[in-house]
């Protein structure tokens, strides 16, 4: 126990001396959160759009279609839900309208009502919803139906809309969950890396075989620190980022940093354990910086750090659902942005926890001291 | 019950192959408690491999190595736990200053130690809060000696601890040596430099394709070459090219 706190405090304070890791690990991604913050894409974006399709028939998916547009020129980014969720993803901003579209939607004869719902606070995405859902309805009801012109469809469909007021706070507030996300993976993946193969090529590590300590107190040491740092990093990243862009964290619950913190160890324990098996394969590091590059550079790109996943095709998309990241990310957002609790993130703790298996299984399968 | 008479360190016929190249071909030997004893050979001679059994940190072929009684192949944990070693190539965590290094090897050992005065025996208390790159060659082969001190060794191993070194770091280092055997520690080193093992050795082992050809003292060992009708080609003269070097650039060190 002794050897283990003699070798964690040793660690740390190489850790905080290394002014490059601390850049990477703070300075970096902040500069990051705040650039793309202030950048603000929100406006660039196609209205996100939830659809509950109660009638899930040719006609409901002929107007689903027409919403979305053609890959050309995209009309409404629509995801097919159920009610429950698309009205959680507009409480909280991941989307600005629900769209429910009735069962009897395409019965010939029946009058058919589609409720929208709106986020108040974004008169400009409503008045955008609004238009494409008239006039596509318009079209396409046409097109289904063949009526003639005379038939006015008014008579056949129905559109009734409410408003709530979101507590979606945009796109800076979905940001930082997601730079915290991939600072958690740089701040693993690379300085266990980097350290580990430099004390490896250099033969510190040789050296420490000559005493009577375990690599398994070497390695401990090692891993607290790391998870002391991955955990420092999220808590300023989460609160610089919170105070400079103007967000509230967790809609201000005092759990959700218990529920980073528990996410953030998790995250960090899931890329370490990539790091050490990296590490362990490397001889030096020159062959290890690709490799960790190589295993990053993707997910910072496909996890939806910097834009949603919806955005993506959805080839890409379904694949990138099941990169580490991609978990850590949105459930640190589940957390941050929707004042989830992260008890009811399954999904989430679920493919972080498989995922940090096989991790560790490689790893320990990967390490060597030489 | 160990006795000041027994052997320190015994090797029996220790064998050891890489592949198809055989480093260690039955090496024996025993060193006395108090001896400074010196493997020499050429490069590639099997003195690290040797050594490096003895540490516990190579597991031999075959054959036994004992330090103070236990065999390192029963428990090389106990046997690191009483010896000091010096690697061939040392390496410490950088970052850290030289007293906070020398700390934290005293408490892998679960030691108790002043850091400064350790780093005061091998004369670098001057530079406590320097750090392990800013050190010079000599500088930083005396911290491996002190960090190889931490945890008052029974014996001490030093691989080739003056390779790379200048003349006057050399002398400085045989100075360091002479007062750790003087405070009681067994020493066994290797080295390829004859007048480093002359000057510090009571005993010298001469390895040659991983056996010993030669075991005595340095000076019985230069009796039998004599008696075999050796002349030297040279003529011996009074100094060498080393005393002219010193004489010239002076014995203080340049570190």
């Amino acid at each position: 126990m002794k050897i283990y706190l003699a070798l964690t405090v040793a660690s740390l304070k190489m850790y905080f001396r290394n002014k490059q890791a601390l850049f990477w690990a703070l300075f970096f991604p902040l500069l990051i959160m705040i650039i793309f913050g202030i950048m603000n894409f929100d406006k660039y974006n196609s209205p996100n759009v939830g659809i509950y399709d109660a009638a899930d028939n040719p006609a409901s998916q002929a107007l689903i279609q027409a919403l979305r547009g053609t890959s050309d020129q995209r009309l409404l980014s629509t995801t097919t839900t159920t009610l429950e969720d698309a009205h959680h993803e507009l409480e909280f901003g991941s989307s600005r309208g629900v769209i429910e579209i009735p069962a009897n939607y395409g019965v010939s004869g029946e009058f058919a009502e589609i409720k929208v719902t709106y986020d108040e606070r974004f008169q400009q995405e409503r008045a955008v919803i609004a238009t494409i859902l008239g006039q596509v309805t318009n079209a396409v009801f046409k097109e289904i139906n063949q009526v003639p012109d005379e038939y006015r469809v008014e008579n056949s469909i129905g559109i009734t809309e409410s408003v709530i007021t979101g507590q979606g706070q945009g796109f800076k507030a979905w940001l930082i969950p997601g730079i915290a996300a991939m600072a958690i993976m740089q701040t693993g993946l690379f300085t266990v890396v980097f350290t580990l193969v430099r004390f490896k090529s250099q033969g510190v590590l040789r050296r420490l075989k000559a005493t009577p300590i375990g690599a398994s107190h070497f390695l401990a040491g090692q891993l607290t620190t790391k998870a002391i740092v991955v955990v420092l990093q999220t808590y300023v990243l989460v609160i610089v980022g919170a105070i400079v862009l103007g967000v509230s964290v967790g809609n201000g619950r005092i759990g959700a940093w218990f529920d980073l913190t528990i996410l953030a160890l998790l995250g960090g324990a899931l890329f370490i354990a990539i790091g050490l098996a990296v590490s362990g394969w490397a001889k030096n590091e020159e062959t290890a910086a690709p490799v960790a590059n190589i295993i990053s550079m993707p997910m910072m790109f496909l996890s939806g750090v910097f834009f949603p996943l919806s955005v993506m095709p959805d080839w890409l998309t379904q694949w990138s659902q099941y990169l580490p990241l991609t978990y850590l990310a949105d459930g640190m957002r589940a957390i941050t942005v929707e004042g989830a609790s992260i008890t009811t993130l399954g999904s989430e703790l679920l493919g972080l926890g498989i995922w940090i298996v096989i991790s560790f299984i490689v790893a320990t399968k990967m390490f060597r001291w030489e | 019950m160990i006795t000041a008479t027994d052997p320190v360190i015994v090797a029996k016929d220790i064998h050891k192959k890489y592949d198809d190249i055989t480093a260690v071909n039955g090496i024996s030997f025993e060193v006395r408690r108090g001896e400074v004893f010196g493997m020499l050979g050429p490069n590639g001679a099997g003195k690290t491999t040797t050594v490096e059994i003895l540490e516990g940190m190579r597991d031999a072929d075959s054959g036994d190595a004992i330090i103070n009684g236990i065999n390192v192949k029963d428990d090389p944990t106990a046997v690191k736990a009483i010896i000091g070693v010096q690697l061939q190539q040392n390496a410490f965590f950088d970052k850290l200053k030289l007293s906070e290094i020398v700390d934290l090897y005293a408490k892998l050992y679960l030691a108790k130690v002043d850091p400064v005065e350790i780093l005061s025996r091998v004369g670098l208390d001057n530079r406590k809060n320097a750090q392990y790159a800013e050190l010079s060659g000599g500088q930083k082969q005396r911290l491996s000696i002190a960090v190889a001190l931490v945890n008052d060794p029974v014996v001490l191993f030093l691989d080739e601890p003056t390779t790379g070194l200048d003349p006057q770091a050399r002398r400085q280092l045989w100075e360091l040596v002479r007062k750790i055997q003087k405070d009681g520690a067994t020493i066994m080193l290797t080295t390829h430099y004859m007048e480093e093992a002359e000057e510090l050795c009571d005993r010298i082992a001469v390895v040659e394709n991983g056996e010993i050809v030669a075991l005595d003292t340095p000076d019985a060992l230069i009796d039998q070459l004599l008696e075999t009708g050796f002349k030297p080609e040279k003529r011996v003269r009074e100094a060498t090219l080393d005393d002219v070097f010193l004489n010239l650039t002076g014995h203080d060190l340049r570190d």
